[in-house]
């Protein structure tokens, strides 16, 4: 045999098994797409969960949970449930947030609940680039799909997974160090600063609060003074702060136990 | 009108008269289309047989039509011998042509806008039929026409098929070469992740550090002082119609001056060496285009063809598409894409550092620190982005076109140029050694609890975190020196896999993403590097089928006293896929 016929022997062997590959390749490729686009949706949340991470949680807790006063949970039932019809939204509930997300919020459409720093700061700011704000649109997208994702568990309140654990490693015996925990899982990050965990300014920095708390008249010691801001916060209105903004209900929701760590933790930031 | 008709009608043939008039009707319709051979041919073409009419009508082809006047009639046997040429301009050429077609599907789809582009990409992956594998068979094409280029234009080096009449090929070779650079170059950005955005941006960066034109060049190229909207589209032009074009002109320009000019060379030995008669006279023989050459061009394009195929469906080569671009955050390890690491190695040498290192040491002699000379301070002087950036890449190119006016070395022979053939192979290692610099791991000191995590799971990429399996993935706090790796999971941890179906005991991946935490970590704080080391691992449920890791390490630094903390978060799905 020839080389040339050999060539074109081979030649045409190999163009055949490249059209072999290529129907297998075509016959395979509407699974290949479909999984795409699970393993796709599947990195938007993961992608969400950063962006929301990174941006939200100051003010919607760490976990999504809301923070009492400061901003609504995105993973309560009611939120599934309820939300779009409160509103009048008629798109499906990730187009409300996508919206609601883009443009933020001038003022609350819940006022009671949510009163933020008095009139001229939004209660929730615009976050997309296209009014100012800095996020982009696939950001946006993600961040939604990542509340949404929530709806399974809000189905399921008791599901067990719904109750994270804990978000520091702590030494559980250490009523300080549980107390810097319960000071971040209940919120108050998202109100108060302190100096290496938060910069939030709707309310006073917390950073010498035990020394302020102890020259505070009409209160028995600075523990006195600390626990009753915290459980009935109008007692006292600080300068400069409104009544009503710190959630007055801090009373019913924090355990026995969790108050007492709290005030641990409060009471070591005294004035240098 | 009628009886014209019927004349003309009456004047048609029958018979074996009719059939002859036919098959010469179509005989010469075969002729114009072939632009010169008649259907017996064609036969005697694809049966291998010599030519059935004098003069040869395969040659006619060859003056006749437009696309294989590019080529010769015939080549010299021994200038198209498997390791003479190593067909590797023919590959260039192969791979060329893939481009060309592939890239046209792609920007059926592409949208060059900066909002749109990575989702356009996204799209053509999850919902153009095949688009993956359009998307991988350009990538992949680029990156073997690229290395193709390279190897071509060190074989043409080594044979010495520069010299000579061959000066002009070679000099359009060079601005091949360039051509093909500056097309994967603006090919890189179009993804629009942060693994093209970056690695573009240093790159062209490199304009802005140029004297006075500097801020303009970088201006024009990037169409603002950062890249975006306009630089994406300067970028885009460039890469899908004028670099094109360019290409194609160029690559006709070289193929012709090869194929009609002055043939490919032969082997040195024939020409000039001792080579033995009969080897001469069979080197000599002639082979002709059509149909030899043709059919052998052919078998190499159904090779090629296969090999990109199988190599994208048997996984061996997947585009790699990261996080969309994000002009505020620099990635940890921005990377340039393999074949332009010599460059990145390259803009990390510091002409400056080196000369006052030199120098220094003898200025800092009595005798001139008496004459009241200063230490050298070069870095204002010798900007490291220019110099590496700016002036030593043209000037390589320069040298690149100037090899065969500097080369006047008539022998081809290896033997008879040893300068040379060293020269080349010196310029092999220094290419190679570049390379290795411009690793990301190269001479950049990145904090060991940064590097640890980084090689764990890195910002961009997979890294073995995020090969985990999501059910291996199991809720709790694990101390770095106190968790035993071993004892994560006992053997009575059992999973069926999402991804495979299969039972899988035990949490090996966890395992060794704690162990290669730990090690890194611990290694880190014998060294020294670490003191007081406190590191974590802790995994979460954050949603549903959604788990956050938090790797957690604080430390004290040595300087201050103070306590620092470096902390990253990683979100994984159960549905994420586990491969690149
Ligand atoms: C400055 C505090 C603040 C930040 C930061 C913030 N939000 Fe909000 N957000 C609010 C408040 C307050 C509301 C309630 C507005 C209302 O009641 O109309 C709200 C409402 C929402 C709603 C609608 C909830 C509902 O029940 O209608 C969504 C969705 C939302 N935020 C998402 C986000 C996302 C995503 C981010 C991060 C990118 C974010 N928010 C950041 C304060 C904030
Ligand atoms: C929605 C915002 C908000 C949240 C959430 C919040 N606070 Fe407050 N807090 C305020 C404001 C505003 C004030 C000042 C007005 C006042 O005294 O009522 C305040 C005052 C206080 C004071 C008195 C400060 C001083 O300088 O006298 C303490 C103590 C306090 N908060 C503790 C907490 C703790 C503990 C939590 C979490 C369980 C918490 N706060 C959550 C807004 C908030
Ligand atoms: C897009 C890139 C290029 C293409 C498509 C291309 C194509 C070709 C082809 C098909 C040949 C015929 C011989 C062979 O197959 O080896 C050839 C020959 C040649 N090429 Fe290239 N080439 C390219 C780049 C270069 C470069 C970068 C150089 C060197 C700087 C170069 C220099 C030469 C020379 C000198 C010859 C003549 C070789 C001989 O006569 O033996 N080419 N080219």
């Amino acid at each position: 045999m020839k080389r040339i016929h050999l060539e074109i022997a081979l030649g045409t062997l190999f163009v055949i098994a490249s059209a072999v590959l290529l129907i297998i390749m075509a016959s395979e490729e509407p699974a290949r797409l479909a999984r795409f686009e699970v393993e796709q949706r599947a990195e938007q949340i993961e992608f969400g969960a950063l962006v929301f991470e990174t941006n939200c949680t100051n003010c919607h807790g760490s976990h999504a949970q809301g923070i009492p006063g400061k901003a609504p949970c995105l993973k309560c039932p009611e939120f599934f449930s309820d939300r779009l019809g409160e509103v009048g939204w008629g798109g499906s509930l990730e187009d409300y947030v996508v919206s609601v997300v883009t443009t933020g919020r001038q003022v609350s459409t819940r006022p009671a609940l949510y009163q933020g720093e008095g009139t001229g700061v939004p209660v929730m700011p615009t976050w997309s680039d296209q009014f100012g704000g800095p996020l982009r649109e696939d950001q946006i997208r993600a961040v939604a799909a990542f509340i949404v994702n929530f709806e399974s568990w809000a189905a399921e309140p008791e599901a067990p997974e719904a109750y994270p654990t804990p978000l520091f490693s702590v030494d559980v015996n250490d009523p300080i160090a549980v107390g810097r925990v319960a000071f971040v899982q209940y919120g108050c990050v998202g109100c108060h600063t302190v100096e290496g965990l938060s910069t939030a300014t709707t309310g006073p920095v917390m950073n010498g609060i035990a020394t302020r708390a102890a020259i505070r008249e009409g209160y028995e010691s600075a523990e006195d003074y600390i626990l009753t801001s915290i459980q009935n916060p109008g007692d006292y209105v600080v300068e400069g702060f409104n009544d009503g903004v710190m959630p007055i209900n801090f009373g019913e929701i924090i355990s026995e136990e969790d108050l007492t760590n709290l005030l641990a933790f409060l009471m070591t930031l005294t004035e240098e | 009108m009628i009886s014209s008709l019927r004349q003309r009608l009456r004047s048609i043939p029958r018979g074996p008269e009719l059939r002859k008039m036919i098959w010469e009707m179509i005989d010469n319709r075969v002729r114009i289309i072939t632009a010169g051979l008649s259907m017996k041919e064609l036969r005697a073409v694809l049966r291998g047989d010599p030519p059935t009419e004098k003069p040869n009508p395969r040659y006619k082809v060859i003056t006749t039509s437009f696309i294989a006047h590019l080529r010769p009639r015939y080549y010299p046997l021994g200038a198209t011998w498997f390791t003479h040429t190593f067909r590797l301009g023919w590959m260039t050429t192969f791979f060329f042509v893939v481009e060309v077609l592939t890239g046209l599907i792609l920007m059926v789809y592409y949208i060059p806008f900066p909002d749109q582009a990575y989702g356009s990409i996204l799209e053509i992956e999850s919902n153009v039929f095949l688009g993956e594998l359009f998307r991988d068979l350009h990538r992949l094409g680029a990156e073997a026409m690229v290395l193709f280029t390279w190897l071509h234009l060190f074989r043409t080096y080594f044979t010495g098929s520069y010299k000579g009449a061959r000066t002009f090929t070679w000099l359009t070779g060079v601005a091949l070469l360039a051509i093909t650079a500056w097309l994967s170059f603006t090919g890189y950005l179009l993804t629009w992740d942060q693994l093209g955005y970056w690695a573009i941006t240093v790159g062209s960066s490199m304009a802005e550090s140029g004297p006075v034109l500097g801020p303009a060049m970088n201006l024009v190229l990037r169409g603002a002082p950062d890249i975006g909207t306009g630089g994406l589209l300067r970028f885009y032009l460039n890469h899908v119609i004028l670099f094109p074009l360019i290409a194609i002109l160029v690559i006709s320009i070289h193929y012709y001056k090869v194929s009609r000019e002055h043939g490919i060379s032969l082997p040195a030995d024939i020409e000039e060496g001792n080579a033995s008669d009969q080897r001469k006279k069979e080197a000599n023989r002639r082979i002709d285009l059509i149909p030899d050459l043709l059919s052998h061009e052919l078998f190499l394009t159904s090779i090629g063809i296969l090999a990109l195929l199988a190599i994208v469906y048997f996984d061996w080569f997947n585009s790699p598409l990261e996080t969309h671009a994000n002009p505020q955050a620099t990635p940890l390890d921005t990377k340039a894409p393999w074949y332009f690491w010599w460059l990145q190695g390259l803009l990390k040498i510091d002409p400056a550092k080196i000369l006052e290192n030199l120098i220094n040491p003898i200025l800092a002699a009595p005798l001139f620190v008496n004459m009241g000379i200063k230490p050298l301070e070069l870095s204002l002087l010798l900007n490291s982005k220019f110099i590496m950036g700016l002036v030593v890449p043209p000037v390589v190119v320069g040298l690149l076109f100037a090899i065969p006016y500097i080369d006047r070395n008539p022998a081809r022979l290896a033997r008879k140029r040893p300068f040379a053939i060293l020269w080349g192979i010196a310029w092999v290692f220094i290419l190679l050694a570049l390379s290795y610099m411009g690793l990301p791991e190269y001479g950049i000191e990145t904090p060991p609890a940064t590097r640890v995590i980084q090689d764990l799971a890195p910002e961009e990429g997979m890294g073995i975190l995020r090969e985990t399996p999501y059910e291996e993935l199991i809720p709790g706090i694990y101390t770095v020196g106190e968790t035993n790796p071993e004892e994560i999971c006992g053997s009575d941890f059992t999973y069926t896999s999402s991804q495979t179906g299969e039972q899988v005991i035990g949490c090996a991946h966890l395992v060794e993403v704690f162990t290669e935490y730990s090690e890194g970590l611990l290694a880190a704080e014998e060294d020294g590097l670490l003191p007081d080391l406190h590191a974590i691992m802790l995994i979460e449920r954050y949603g549903p089928d959604l788990k956050r890791v938090g790797l957690d390490v604080s430390w004290t630094d040595e300087a201050t006293g103070e306590t620092k903390t470096y902390t990253k978060h990683y979100f994984l799905h159960a549905e994420r896929s586990l491969e690149e």
